[in-house]
């Protein structure tokens, strides 16, 4: 058997090798992946109901499909909201967090405590506590009992703009902007770590080299920095995407919830989680295709 | 002469112009940050009077410790905290090992679908949790092992299956076969990384007789101390702050701090109307202690590790 597997050219053995890296993975994949995905998709095109015999369901064909998209009024409505949304703060997220990521690399006073408080909202801003802060902290800001939250807060600027002459649609974008900035900041923890480890890995030698030649800060940033974090920004994007479409806060999440555990539908339910989820596949492989071609790696 | 010293001022009020700017964007992003936080503490000292007395700002006119010891007492603490912390130690840890292991397979080789199987290692990243929690509630809840048990039952005729609802085996076991919570990610990460290590790295180890499994635990693991860190932090803060799959696997005998959290404020409605009054106004002050009580450790644990974490963030690569 030894003395066989030998004989196996090297190209053949380093496949099985990667096969049995990744195999563990294949069995969660199977157990705890493709298994419940398949009983979602099922459920999908039931009509299932709780009984005292556990659940019950039949088959309805495409019903529940057609439920969300014509007769369900929130569904599309939810689903626009939610892409308008993403497409708003993930250029925002991913140029604020490089800024910053930019700002914290180099040696100044304080350096280590502004780092510190810049990751703060990776360890705080999920999950219930979120919920709770935006209960309360915020509408506290909002009711004026206490000093707005929001530093920027659009109201001022309304009139300034229209005076102006800007657009009323271009004041709205630029309001919603603004008004983002706040959750934009509890939003971006990760991607500034991410950025701020992957500005650290660029060899100092490419700086050094491209400052003889003659190049400004302002070059070395567009020619070194920007390709050089490439590979983080796919990262980035990957997830700030992600991280949008199944937020906690998130309309369509909140739908596929509710229509589940509060409502006991759980054929809509499935229904909807798989529209919402091929949806958001078909954009991330659009994204991913894009970005692909535009990634260095400084190994090639 | 004179245009040498007029140069060094120039250079020196530029210097003193960029650091005033940088002062004022990091004091702003400072105040946006700190600001639920400062928020907090200044409610959860208040005695519950002060807390919507509006000529009551940040400093409360009358300190209380009341407000922490009631939090206390209705979350469970230190039972919310056993659990959270067992599942938030025993899934860094497993997340940490399997996805550095998948992660270093698809970096590194190419085999048959390598690239297909990728693209589904991120599709698990994209499903939200809430399409597939019923299904999996209902594997976890008669978990057969891959039908192993149900053989096994068939010959010896013992239990065809057993619930880890309620166990922590129900958040390890996918953990282990890096499929826990967002684990896609940390695949992902860890691949990135192996990515642009040195090829020239393994080539030594090959040379000096190691397999690929030697290699992998002796030269890229050690190596990859940041990615560790990185996602160890990741899985231990987003698994003790999850609520959706808590509420579902633990079921209604254990509780994490994002359960205790979620039903806190129905929980202080329900003692306070007993023992005091009935003035829901009255727990907005303890929510908030019971908030900061659930951060604590994270808190504590960050400020310990922040210094390692933050500066291990340099010292990425080889030495």
């Amino acid at each position: 058997m030894i003395r066989r597997w030998k004989l196996v050219p090297y190209e053949k053995k380093k496949q099985v090798y990667g096969l049995m890296f990744v195999f563990p993975w294949i069995l969660g994949f199977i157990l705890f992946f493709l298994k419940p995905m398949i009983v979602s998709f099922k459920y999908a095109f039931q009509n299932l109901e709780m009984t005292p015999q556990g659940l019950k369901g039949a088959y309805v064909g495409l019903d529940n499909f057609k439920y969300a998209l014509y007769k369900d009024p929130a569904f599309i409505r939810e689903g626009v909201n939610s892409l308008v949304n993403m497409l708003y703060s993930v250029p925002l997220i991913i140029v604020y967090s490089l800024f910053v990521a930019v700002l914290l690399k180099n040696k100044f006073r304080g350096r280590g405590l502004m780092r510190a408080v810049s990751f703060l909202p990776v360890i705080i801003a999920s999950g219930v506590l979120m919920q709770i802060l935006k209960e309360d902290v915020f509408s506290q800001g909002m009711r004026g009992g206490v000093e707005s939250v929001y530093l920027f807060s659009g109201g001022g600027l309304d009139g300034v703009l229209t005076e102006l002459g800007f657009g009323q649609q271009l004041i709205g974008v630029f309001n919603n902007v603004i008004s983002r900035i706040f959750d934009l900041t509890w939003r971006s923890g990760v991607q500034v770590l991410l950025f701020l480890a992957g500005l650290h890995t660029i060899p100092d030698y490419l700086y050094e080299s491209s400052s003889l030649e003659g190049a400004r800060k302002w070059e070395q940033f567009w020619k070194i920095t920007l390709p050089m974090l490439t590979p983080m920004m796919l990262l980035n994007i990957v997830y700030t995407i992600i991280d949008t479409f199944t937020d906690y806060g998130n309309g369509v999440i909140l739908m596929i919830y509710n229509a589940a555990f509060s409502q006991v539908r759980f054929g809509y339910s499935s229904a909807m989680a798989w529209m919402y989820c091929l949806a958001i596949a078909v954009f991330l492989g659009v994204v991913y295709l894009f970005l692909k071609k535009r990634i260095v790696y400084l190994q090639d | 002469m004179n245009e040498m010293l007029r140069n060094r001022l120039s250079k020196r009020t530029k210097k003193l112009i960029i650091s005033t700017l940088r002062f004022i964007v990091f004091a702003a992003l400072g105040y946006q940050l700190l600001y639920p936080l400062i928020y907090m503490l200044s409610m959860s000292l208040r005695a519950p009077a002060d807390a919507l007395d509006p000529s009551v700002i940040w400093i409360p006119k009358t300190f209380t410790l009341s407000n922490f010891t009631d939090a206390l007492r209705v979350m469970d603490f230190w039972g919310a905290f056993k659990n959270s912390l067992f599942i938030g130690l025993g899934c860094g840890i497993l997340d940490v090992l399997s996805c550095a292991f998948v992660a270093y397979g698809f970096a590194r080789f190419k085999f048959p679908l390598s690239n297909v199987l990728f693209g589904l290692v991120i599709l698990t990243l994209v499903i939200p949790v809430q399409t597939i929690i019923l299904p999996m509630y209902a594997d976890m809840k008669y978990f057969d092992g891959f039908g192993i048990m149900k053989l096994v039952s068939a010959v010896t005729g013992g239990p065809d299956s057993v619930s880890l609802v309620g166990s922590y085996t129900s958040f390890y076991l996918p953990s282990l076969l890096g499929l826990g919570l967002r684990s896609g990610l940390y695949i992902f990460i860890f691949r990135q990384f192996f990515k642009g290590m040195p090829v020239e790295l393994e080539d030594a180890a090959y040379m000096d007789g190691a397999g690929p499994f030697k290699t992998f635990f002796r030269v890229m693991l050690p190596n990859a101390k940041n990615s560790i860190i990185t996602v160890f932090l990741f899985s231990f803060v987003w698994h003790w702050n999850e609520y959706y799959l808590s509420n579902l696997l633990l079921g209604n005998l254990k509780k994490n701090f994002a359960i205790a959290l979620s039903s806190l404020r129905v929980d202080l409605q329900s003692v306070v109307n007993v023992q005091t009054i009935s003035d829901p106004l009255a727990v907005v002050t303890r929510i908030q202690a019971g908030a900061l009580l659930a951060i604590l450790p994270l808190f504590i644990l960050y400020l310990l590790t922040q210094r390692y974490f933050t500066e291990s963030i340099e010292h990425v690569g080889i030495k």
